[in-house]
């Protein structure tokens, strides 16, 4: 394997500037995804036939803390990767565990929110907003409990390994993935919560 | 040490991401018409893409792919968008009707 010396480590075989542009290529179809399913949400928004509407049901505190909760993690991903480049592995694998318990934190509170919903008679079946609203926060936080299962996995490697070509490389693509879920979440707070309180 | 760890660029992205999701609360504790909140709403949410795009995700920093890179975002965002709005021009602002 050929090491490029002058770039940072998760770029500097072929291989790897491979991995990360495909990586770009991967999101660049996630955001189709995602904006297929916010297009459901918003012509499905009004349709809430006997079910409650957003307004009903949405409630501000939660959502503040998931928005806070992803955003800090998104920081604190890129302050792992930061610590990466400088070869602090301890740093990187604190950064990596709050990154991760913050995750944590953000699927704990859309799980109970989503049984919250539940109780009070909005399931998936209630409407065509709900279930677009269902599909959309669902397809995101399957998102983030896959990304913590990956993150996770990175860990394990990174104490076992230490930073090398491989695992700096694995790292930085989750950090990218990461960021992108922080994005979607932007959209979600300010199109579907905002929007649906405003 | 403590400034190795802590980039002023992240840190200073973090606050301003911080700081706009904050702004975008007006929406929902004052009361402006449904065009102002939409506005506000996209100004707010399209910086701090950005910010994640181009502060945290570093999508300019290898000069061997920025081009592509590029390329690739910007006809994923096109696609999205003419889905999203070409579905809304049919379904909900009339032309169905």
């Amino acid at each position: 394997m050929k090491i490029d010396a002058s770039k940072p480590l998760e770029y500097a075989t072929e291989e790897n500037s491979n991995k990360i542009f495909g990586f770009w290529v991967f999101l660049g179809a996630e955001i189709p995804l995602f904006a297929t399913l916010f297009t459901v949400y918003f012509i499905m928004v009004n349709r809430y036939a006997s079910g409650p509407s957003g307004r009903e049901i949405f409630e501000i505190g939660p959502v503040l803390i998931e928005t806070f909760l992803l955003l800090s993690s998104s920081f604190t991903i890129g302050l792992a990767i930061h610590a990466m480049r400088h070869g602090y592995k301890k740093a990187m694998m604190v950064f990596m565990a709050i990154t991760l318990l913050m995750g944590l934190g953000f699927i704990g509170i859309e799980i109970d929110e989503f049984f919250t919903y539940i109780h009070e008679g909005a399931t998936l079946q209630t409407s065509g907003f709900l279930s677009s609203l269902f599909v959309l926060l669902g397809t995101h936080g399957a998102h983030v409990s896959f990304g913590f299962l990956w993150g996770v996995a990175i860990m394990i490697q990174l104490w076992r390994q230490g930073i090398n070509p491989a695992t700096a490389n694995k790292a930085f693509i989750f950090s990218l993935f990461w960021h992108f879920l922080d994005v979607v979440w932007i959209f979600i707070f300010s199109f579907v919560y905002l929007k649906g309180l405003m | 040490m403590m400034k190795q760890l802590f980039p002023i660029r992240h840190v200073i992205g973090y606050i301003a991401s911080l700081i706009l999701s904050a702004a975008a609360l007006v929406v929902i504790y004052m009361d402006l018409s449904t065009t102002v909140d939409l506005v506000i709403l996209s100004i707010t949410a399209i910086i701090q893409a950005s910010l994640q795009l181009f502060v945290f995700m570093h999508i300019g920093e290898d000069a061997d792919s920025k081009k592509e890179l590029y390329i690739n975002i910007a006809y994923a965002l096109f696609v999205g968008l003419v889905t999203l709005f070409g579905t809304l021009y049919i379904f909900i602002w009339g032309w169905y009707a």
